[in-house]
């Protein structure tokens, strides 16, 4: 396998958690809130989805549970904003430790564990290409997700139910006085955002690093985060920023197999500066048109 | 991220931590570490040690265990909690740990320090190592009778000197075994990112490399990838034989204990020293174990030998002559390195193709 294979190959599975958790988090703030907790809710859905595939072999269990426990968890910012309308900021980052504490509390006994992750489903024909062809050979949650991506556009985009989502975000107020529950409709996003990230979460510890290491989803709550605000709030750019940033980390790391004479200090922090960089290019683009 | 964990831990190790009365005739000891105990690896081992220390002195030794409290100010504070609680004695886990342990020992010059992997002292402020590489070479040695692609790789966490040196040791051992051997380095830039070290160990198999060294990493990430992809890995600290049944190499063990239960009766009875102990074979702190059963029968006398020779030190790992990689000689045939310039390597051997970031 040449190294341009093992970067088309682990692409979408590495930048997969990214991409979940960042497209959960921009329907939270298309409805205008801030949820800055993901990296706890992350990491709570691993633990928890970790533990489930390990005692039951069930990846459909972990990752469902994973989803559930981080949902759960967001609705704990949400009663505190919505509800007591507690500071977004400070109740985000509340409910982002304590969601790093429970990860660690529903790990402790499962430290360094190892389970089996799922098996990778090749297209007939395509997965044989040269180079290309790990492209083409992804567990099921990677296919899932590419439909789901498109699924999400098009609702976001293209239905009553993604301009109400909107019409939320950018007034409230013109929202209330034609009848929607503001109140529901912003703790349903923060629900979906919090299930996403426990998913993202839940897969980190499940199907692409399969074991459970306190700590583990290691800065990249924040970095979804970051794409969500880089990438603008439109499912396309934060789909492509997180795509981008996983393949420059793969492509860092690949360049040093491959004996590349570049700094590994640069290399890893690369795909930080680039991502930034393009999607700010892009942005720019879009207001001169 | 790094305050809201340590906000977490904070709040963990106040309900946690702290229950342990103080008794007047009791040792009271604390070991601080960065990363979670878990069942193998760094902090592991570490603790392990203590708790065997601690198991025969019985109730006349009280340890409190505290993790994982990142590098920086808060872990300042914990440890300074620690003393003002009553702990005497600190092991602290960590080379980031230094100041705020070495500032903390001046101020108590009742209590005495043992640091991992640093490099200042003070009477009661003992800075410790592993020679690492004294169990590398011997890997090398095994890794090259296994290899068919004569291509070995290394995940390394960062470039500091204790991995390079690991590392050259790794390849002169190889290479003492089959000259035509090299090995490559990806540095993840991290002391802990389970997801990304399988990403470097992937990138590297996806290179040929059919036999990894997991270097400084704290979970089994790269052993259970070693075993799903089918190349052969060891690692360093615990056995993780466990985690890759059939692709395992072996261990570069560390049983910290025999220097934990000298440093401790030091502290009793008044002779602790602060000087830099650097721990191998010959110290009963380095051991080999889980060694692959497909190791050649020669290979496996010839790495027993080697092992025999360096305890005795008849054999030099780092003797002469030693190539770096741009073919400049670095220590003339007959010479050796000493121990400062083994401890700030900064170069790798020849026979290493990745170039070292610097």
């Amino acid at each position: 396998m040449t190294i341009l294979a093992f970067v088309f190959a682990g692409i979408l599975a590495a930048s997969l958690p990214l991409l979940l958790a960042a497209l959960g988090e921009m329907v939270v703030e298309k409805t205008g809130l801030l949820n800055l907790g993901i990296e706890g809710m992350m990491a709570l859905g691993a633990a928890v989805g970790f533990v489930a595939v390990y005692l039951t072999g069930s990846h459909v269990l972990g990752l469902a549970g994973g989803a559930l426990a981080a949902a759960l968890l967001s609705l704990a910012f949400a009663g505190m904003v919505l509800g007591a309308r507690a500071n977004q900021v400070a109740a985000g980052l509340a409910v982002g430790v304590l969601g790093l504490g429970l990860s660690a509390l529903f790990g402790a006994s499962y430290e360094s564990f190892t389970v089996s992750g799922l098996p990778k489903l090749a297209v007939p024909a395509l997965s044989d290409l040269p180079v290309l062809g790990g492209l083409f050979r992804q567990d099921v949650l990677v296919w899932a997700a590419i439909p789901g991506v498109v699924v999400l556009w098009w609702v976001l985009e293209r239905t009553k139910a993604g301009l109400v989502i909107r019409a939320v975000g950018e007034n409230a107020d013109a929202a209330r006085a034609i009848g929607y529950d503001v109140v529901l409709i912003r703790a349903g996003a923060v629900a979906f955002g919090g299930a996403m990230a426990g998913l993202g979460g839940a897969y980190a510890s499940t199907v692409l690093t399969p074991l459970w290491a306190e700590g583990m989803i290691a800065g990249r709550g924040w970095i979804a985060l970051a794409l969500v605000v880089f990438g603008t709030w439109r499912t396309g750019r934060v789909t492509l920023g997180a795509l981008l940033f996983g393949t420059l980390v793969l492509g860092g790391l690949a360049a040093q197999a491959a004996g590349a004479r570049v700094p590994s200090q640069l290399l890893a922090s690369l795909p930080y500066l680039v991502t930034i960089v393009m999607l700010c290019i892009l942005s720019a683009g879009r207001r001169r048109a | 991220m790094r305050t809201l964990k340590t906000l977490a831990t904070l709040a963990l190790s106040a309900a946690l931590a702290l229950p342990a009365a103080a008794q007047d005739d009791t040792l009271k000891a604390m070991v601080m570490l960065p990363s979670p105990e878990g069942d193998v690896g760094w902090s592991f081992t570490m603790i392990e040690s203590l708790r065997r220390v601690q198991a025969e002195y019985g109730d006349a030794m009280d340890l409190t265990v505290i993790t994982p409290i990142p590098e920086g100010p808060d872990a300042d504070r914990i440890m300074n909690n620690a003393v003002a609680d009553g702990n005497e004695f600190l092991v602290l886990g960590s080379f980031g740990y230094m100041n705020g342990g070495i500032q903390l020992a001046k101020r108590n010059p009742d209590i005495d320090i043992l640091h991992a992997s640093g490099y200042l002292t003070e009477d009661n402020f003992a800075p410790f190592a592993a020679k690492y590489w004294q169990g590398t070479y011997l890997m090398g040695m095994a890794a090259a009778s296994l290899t068919e692609s004569k291509k070995l790789g290394v995940v390394g966490a960062f470039a500091i000197p204790e991995l390079i040196t690991s590392i050259n040791a790794f390849a002169l051992g190889a290479r003492e075994v089959d000259p035509e051997i090299e090995v490559s380095v990806v540095w993840v830039n991290s002391w802990f990112d389970p997801a990304a070290e399988q990403d470097a160990a992937r990138a590297l198999l996806s290179q040929g490399v059919d036999v990894l060294f997991s270097n400084a990493q704290d979970t089994p990430s790269v052993v259970s990838l070693a075993e799903e992809e089918g190349a052969y890995v060891f690692n360093l600290n615990s056995s993780m034989k466990a985690y890759a049944p059939s692709r395992y190499l072996g261990v570069v063990g560390t049983d910290w204990s025999p220097w934990f239960a000298e440093k401790i009766a030091g502290h009793l009875d008044g002779t602790f020293e602060g000087e830099f102990a650097w721990l191998g074979f010959g110290d009963d702190v380095l051991f080999m174990a889980d060694y692959s059963a497909d190791i050649p029968d020669d290979v496996a006398a010839l790495i027993a030998e080697r092992e025999a020779a360096i305890r005795s030190g008849d054999f030099d790992v780092f003797g002469g002559p030693l190539v770096d990689q741009s073919g400049t000689e670095r220590v003339a045939s007959g010479a050796s390195m000493s121990d400062p310039e083994i401890l700030g390597m900064d170069w790798h051997v020849e026979g290493v193709t990745t170039p070292l970031p610097n």
